[in-house]
């Protein structure tokens, strides 16, 4: 196997996930719809509270921020979900492909949708509510951007390997994962509100410091002294432990028979 | 060509490795909780030489689908070693796949892709230059008799269309070694002899190994150059199509059509080298061990009886009589 064979293999799977997007109504919706629906309907609760620039500016950079997540990791879970659906699983695994070609062509679509998820949210904002992400700057929004989308790919590779070891059923968790990060990781209100036990849990999400670090240039001091570093070096090591899983998931179901279950 | 180079490394088409050489395969599926483990693969050895067509038979549940799974590098088995073209099959199963490529009768591909998108998809799985895949899907298209329905859904074809597809889908990296587990299972048979021709052809024109599984033995009796019968997870017997038909213990089959049948009967099963195989009204069709010397002896007995004979007929054992026959044999015999 040589590099442009790679780059081949990659793109097809960036391909697959083009054409379901293309097809599938429902997939735009998900990728468009729903978070817009979501920006405007915070925005005007921070309306109607009345609550100060810095305020609105906080719980947008928290809508934002989920809708990028949740939109990264849906493409790198639906490759999967939607072959075990269409019960195509195995012809795809006959393939000569590997683990990294399945989170690069995916996670690639994921970056691309959330790109484009994050600059129509960025104008709604500016346009509906006067608030401007470009004014922390182009590298910290950058930073912030790619740090949201590897905590996605995270996401995406959990439940790829979830799906390899429990079938169709785990399309809950694709849509349930980011729910519970929205809650623990401080989307809308500071991680110090809540209970302790809890925010024991928030302290190792990289979300969390993203969050942090990208609030702190909108008047919100961080928690601690590098929210930045902390959250890459989370996310990073998260990274290898979610491909781990699933290369050991691919692993489990070539070696239980799942995958040719899954494809009956 | 990416998969072209792959097959000319360790095992080239005129390297001496066979297509397939396993030994000890046994693969057991472990409980699920609501089923018990399975040990569906016995101890297989098995070696096929290149350009052959070799056939898979055994009853449901046999392990043909898990012997052909294991060796398309889809599952992992749990003892055994081999080498498919000359590679390792524990320790190169991403080679291999690159050599080899799958088709089932369950023809299942992305519900609403077309087949020109399926075959382009596919072609970027297998790493085919873009050039590649265009003059791939051209040459699958045509020799599978679907320019009018390229642009159709998959799940918008018929049945006999999605494995045609599902073919063209398989030979997409133009492979070394073909697996087809019950490639006609669910067609009528114009279209399963249709893609029969096909693959003979294909086979003649590119020289491709053909594995495949059936249930359909005038389809295993017409493609194979060799048949392995599985049974329990074992082979119990391999040779070619001929050699396993004179290897069953009678020799000919007689079908007597008449009237009166009934007492005949009776005395056929008390002969010696004889018996019933099935009996319907008018209708009796026996298995002779003995030669056709013996029909003398056994029409008089018939006429004897009171029987009217209007039809007989002594035909060669088929490749369905010696299915049936190892298939109903029991460990012992």
């Amino acid at each position: 196997m040589n590099w442009q064979t790679d780059l081949i293999q990659i793109s097809g799977f960036f391909y697959k996930i083009w054409l379901i997007t293309k097809k599938r109504t429902y997939h735009i919706f998900e990728i468009l719809f729903w978070p817009a629906i979501g920006l405007v309907s915070v925005g005007l609760l921070t309306r109607f509270l009345s609550l100060s620039s810095e305020m609105v500016a906080f719980i947008l950079i928290g809508v934002i921020a989920l809708s990028v997540v949740q939109i990264g990791q849906l493409d790198m879970s639906y490759l999967i979900l939607y072959s075990i659906w269409n019960k195509s699983l195995k012809h795809e695994m006959a393939a000569p492909v590997g683990v990294s070609h399945i989170i690069v062509g995916t996670w690639t679509m994921g970056v691309v949708h959330s790109v484009l998820v994050f600059a129509l949210l960025s104008f709604f904002s500016e346009r509906a509510f006067g608030f401007r992400f470009v004014d922390a700057g182009l590298l910290p929004l950058i930073l912030f951007f790619l740090g949201l989308s590897l905590t996605s790919a995270v996401v995406g590779i959990l439940v790829c390997a979830l799906a390899f070891r429990f079938g169709g059923r785990s399309h809950v968790a694709a849509n349930s994962v980011v729910s519970v990060l929205a809650l623990l990781s401080g989307i809308y209100y500071p991680v110090s509100v809540l209970p302790d036990p809890v925010r024991a849990v928030s302290v190792i999400i990289p979300l969390t410091y993203f969050l942090e670090y990208f609030r702190s240039f909108f008047g919100f001091a961080p928690s601690g002294a590098h929210p930045l570093l902390t959250g890459y070096a989370l996310v990073l090591a998260y990274l290898i432990l979610a491909c781990l899983a699933l290369a050991y998931s691919i692993h489990h179901s070539q070696k239980s028979g799942i995958i040719l279950r899954m494809s009956e | 060509m990416e998969s072209s180079s792959e097959r000319d490394l360790p095992g080239s088409k005129t390297g001496m490795h066979p297509a397939v050489e396993i030994r000890g395969i046994e693969k057991i599926y472990p409980s699920t909780g609501r089923t018990a483990s399975i040990h569906a693969l016995k101890g297989i050895d098995l070696t096929i030489e290149r350009g052959t067509i070799f056939c898979v038979l055994g009853p449901n549940g046999a392990g043909k689908t898990t012997l052909i799974s294991i060796l398309a590098g889809l599952i992992l088995p749990d003892a055994g070693e081999g080498r498919i073209w000359g590679l390792n099959l524990l320790k190169q199963r991403r080679r291999i796949r690159a050599v080899v490529n799958f088709a089932s009768g369950q023809a299942n591909l992305p519900d609403n892709f077309t087949s020109d998108e399926i075959l382009n998809y596919f072609g970027m799985l297998y790493g085919l230059p873009k050039k590649e895949r265009r003059r791939k899907t051209e040459e699958l298209i045509v020799f599978f008799e679907l320019d009018r329905h390229r642009k159709v859904p998959f799940n918008q074809l018929s049945t006999g269309l999605k494995q045609r597809l599902a073919l063209a889908k398989s030979l997409v990296n133009d492979p070394a070694i073909l697996f087809l587990d019950e490639p006609t299972g669910r067609l009528d048979p114009a279209v399963a002899q249709l893609i029969r021709s096909r693959l003979i052809q294909w086979r003649k024109v590119h020289d491709t190994t053909i594995i495949l599984t059936t249930h359909q033995m005038d389809e295993a009796d017409q493609l194979s150059d060799r048949i392995a019968f599985l049974k329990e997870g074992r082979i119990i017997r391999v040779g070619g199509a001929d050699d396993l038909k004179q290897s069953i213990a009678f020799q000919q089959r007689l079908i007597i059509e008449g009237r009166n049948l009934d007492g005949p009967a009776r005395i056929i099963e008390e002969l010696e080298g004889f018996a019933i195989v099935e009996a319907e009204e008018g209708r009796l069709i026996c298995r002779m061990d003995s030669g056709v010397d013996s029909l003398n002896s056994i029409l008089e007995k018939l006429l004897t009886a009171g029987a009217v004979l209007e039809n007989l007929e002594v035909t060669k054992p088929t490749l369905g009589d010696v299915f049936i026959e190892l298939a109903n044999r029991s460990d012992s015999d």
